[in-house]
């Protein structure tokens, strides 16, 4: 298998989901009118309600739903089970699943007056739906900000040859927002300078790598060598588990980046967190770009890079650690997330796309294409690890990376830099947004309860004492797990939504429907099967060694998963007794005036 | 009418700026909206809040204002009546993960 037919068979079969399957349901189940008015025209003031053209909204779309998430689950998926059942989901999730979300959640609310699903759930299944997803948001955003927080922290000790990188992009990002907003300086010159600068940084990091392994090991040195933590982590020794330690310097990178993302939740979003997010997606635009090009031409010009050199099936349930399961259902429908399914676009990246929905028929290509286009990713970095087997997942990801962006000339060791730091940057900029909007749910959820927890700093540094007291359990496969389990547990949530919807309407409610069952099905088992990984391969070998972090910080995490069944369950028991109300009685909704001219 | 190939490649690069323009300075152009609104929404409160119920006293220039914000009062109206949830307030534009 090379990376030429991997890129061929993806692309012909989305391409006829997309045109088969996809077009069919939006003619003769939505019924997409061209001439039927949209929020955006009815409602139209300017700022929320604004009709936008098709292709500037596919962009904007895209670059708001592709992060991180398609790259580790790919990542980790393929270092599991093998890369052939990680592209088989990939393909058929956003095949059969993912596009139907996308497409839906932005589908529900033009037809609802550009109402958020969460305020569509209050009025269409119960009013506790909206409050028990305050819950999920939460976790979700806990769980994933420990995974990333921890990858980075491990990643960016392991590699000083990108921490030049990151701190240039913090500067050049800080530097842009003010060139922006303040100075009123052009975009374009702005670009050229602060992208320029940190490309260089990047490309330049071997020349301080050896001033950063210093500072490692002065830091390390102030322990005497020995770790702060030692804790019990059933991804090494080749997945049979072994002790891990926790190094000063691993502590210090941990909470650089968590000052980063603190930076990023509590300062004004044009200050920091939008202006890095602009100048991260260059250095990631450019590597994936580069990348997927030379994954193409690879065979032809560079064929040993383009072999996949992983093993296609490793087995129905691996092994992970000396404990535990790890069956391919449900794990593998949750490790993979956002490359074939995701709950957080139908639930976040619907709302804003939706009120700019200018015309009816522009909602497939946007919000199903876009996902399409999202599957992309998670296929490039999943071609990424299966070439590139060395070392750790991450490693393996930027070899392989690495080797499709030199087949354009670039020396290998540059190609490598550049896609390690294109992981980092993809996953920080996205953490920094993660705290935010956890400071905002905690806030939200706490602050009639806990005044103290209104304080934005208070709610960001609980936010960041948390992900750091989940990282330091050193699990991070299950946290990424947990958080896959959340995910695809709102995409589950968001389709039964769109179910009740179509049925309250008299309208066919298959194509959501059977992916929803499907998808709460696997996600509560998963989030099952992972509460007892947890408990089996990490709270009990540390409570037998007697390390308390790891054991606090892994009750947590079953606390966290058992409590998501319980809301799950909750809002399926909900979810079913409205699907059978409108079954019986649909209501016809009153059809909106048409749009003016 | 079938668009000959010049056509048809004028219309694809058009294409290709726009979706461009919409993974880079879309963003930017959005939020200056939407930050110049949210100060024009204070404006309103302050002078025309009465409109809406919150109990402020017209200023004595809210009468040489009327005139131009006559065309905004609906849509501000709408604005602020409209139900919203936390995370859709100013500023938490969020990403995907």
């Amino acid at each position: 298998m090379n990376t030429l037919l991997a890129v061929i068979i993806g692309a012909v079969t989305v391409y006829l989901a997309y045109t088969l399957y996809a077009r069919r349901i939006d003619r003769r189940v939505i019924q997409a009118d061209p001439k039927r008015a949209t929020p955006a025209t009815l409602y139209m003031d300017g700022v929320d309600f604004m009709p936008t053209n098709r292709n500037i909204l596919f962009g904007y779309h895209f670059k708001s739903i592709a992060a991180a998430g398609p790259i580790i689950g790919a990542i980790v998926a393929a270092n599991l089970w093998g890369w052939l059942p990680a592209i088989i989901w990939l393909i058929l999730g956003v095949s059969f699943l993912g596009w139907a979300s996308d497409y839906s959640g932005i589908v529900i609310s033009v037809r609802n007056e550009g109402n958020s699903l969460s305020a569509i759930a209050h009025r269409l299944v119960s009013p506790r739906t909206r409050s028990i997803l305050f819950v999920f948001i939460f976790f979700y955003l806990l769980l994933v900000a420990g995974a990333f927080v921890g990858i980075m922290a491990t990643v960016l000790e392991a590699q000083p040859k990108t921490q030049l990188g990151v701190i240039v992009l913090t500067v050049m990002g800080l530097l842009l927002g003010q060139m922006l907003y303040r100075w009123r300086t052009g975009l374009v010159g702005a670009t050229v300078l602060t992208v320029g600068v940190t490309l260089i940084a990047i490309l330049g990091g071997g020349f301080t790598e050896e001033v950063f392994k210093a500072f490692n090991a002065g830091l390390n040195s102030l322990s005497g060598g020995a770790p702060l933590v030692t804790y019990f982590d059933p991804t090494l020794a080749n997945f049979k588990g072994a002790d891990a330690k926790l190094m000063p310097s691993l502590l210090f990178w941990a909470l650089a980046i968590s000052a980063f993302c603190y930076a990023g939740s509590v300062l004004p979003i044009w200050r920091m967190a939008q202006p890095v997010i602009y100048v991260g997606f260059w250095i990631t635009a450019l590597s994936m770009v580069l990348g997927l090009t030379g994954a193409l031409v690879a065979p032809f010009l560079k064929p040993e890079v383009a072999q996949f050199v992983i093993p296609a099936f490793k087995g129905f349930n691996v092994q992970l650690g000396p404990a535990g399961i790890m069956p391919l259902w449900p794990m593998l429908f949750v490790t993979i997330a956002c490359g074939a399914i995701s709950g957080w676009h139908a639930l976040f990246g619907a709302v804003g796309t939706a009120r700019q929905i200018q015309n009816e028929a522009d909602m497939l290509p946007i919000g199903g294409g876009s996902m399409f286009a999202e599957f992309l990713l998670g296929l490039l970095a999943l071609l990424a690890v299966s070439v590139g087997a060395k070392g750790a997942p991450v490693g393996a990801f930027a070899t392989g990376l690495g080797g499709f962006i030199s087949v354009w000339g670039l020396p290998i060791q540059y190609a490598t830099s550049l896609a390690f730091a294109a992981f980092i940057v993809i996953v920080l900029v996205v953490t920094q947004l993660l705290f935010r909007v956890q400071r905002i749910t905690l806030s939200e959820w706490l602050g009639d309860v806990i005044p103290p927890v209104r304080n934005q700093h208070v709610a960001s540094l609980i936010c960041v004492a948390l992900a750091i007291l989940l990282m330091m359990t050193g699990t991070w496969v299950y946290l990424w797990q947990l958080f896959g389990g959340a995910n695809q547990m709102m995409a589950a949530l968001s389709l039964l939504l769109v179910t009740v919807w179509l049925a309250s309407v008299g309208k066919n409610w298959l194509y959501a429907g059977l992916p929803a069952l499907f998808m709460y099905l696997t996600t509560l088992a998963s989030l099952l099967v992972t509460a007892y990984n947890i408990y089996a391969n990490v709270y009990n070998p540390n409570l037998a060694a007697g390390r308390m972090i790891p054991v606090v910080g892994s009750g947590l995490m079953v606390l966290v998963a058992l409590l998501l069944v319980a809301a799950a369950v909750l809002i399926g028991i909900d979810g079913w007794r409205a699907f059978q109300r409108y079954r019986r009685h649909p209501v016809t909704q009153p059809r909106p005036a048409a749009a003016r001219a | 009418m079938t668009r000959s190939f010049a056509e048809r490649l004028t219309g694809l690069r058009a294409a290709a700026s726009k979706f461009f323009y919409g993974m880079t300075g879309y963003e930017f152009a959005r939020h200056a909206v939407e930050m110049r609104h949210e100060l024009e929404a204070v404006f309103m409160v302050v002078t025309f809040g009465d409109l809406i119920g919150v109990p402020v006293l017209p200023p004595v220039y809210s009468l040489r204002l009327l005139p131009y914000v006559v065309p905004e009062i609906a849509t501000w109206k709408r604005h602020m009546a409209r139900r919203r949830e936390f995370w859709e307030k100013d500023e938490y534009d969020l990403h995907g993960l």
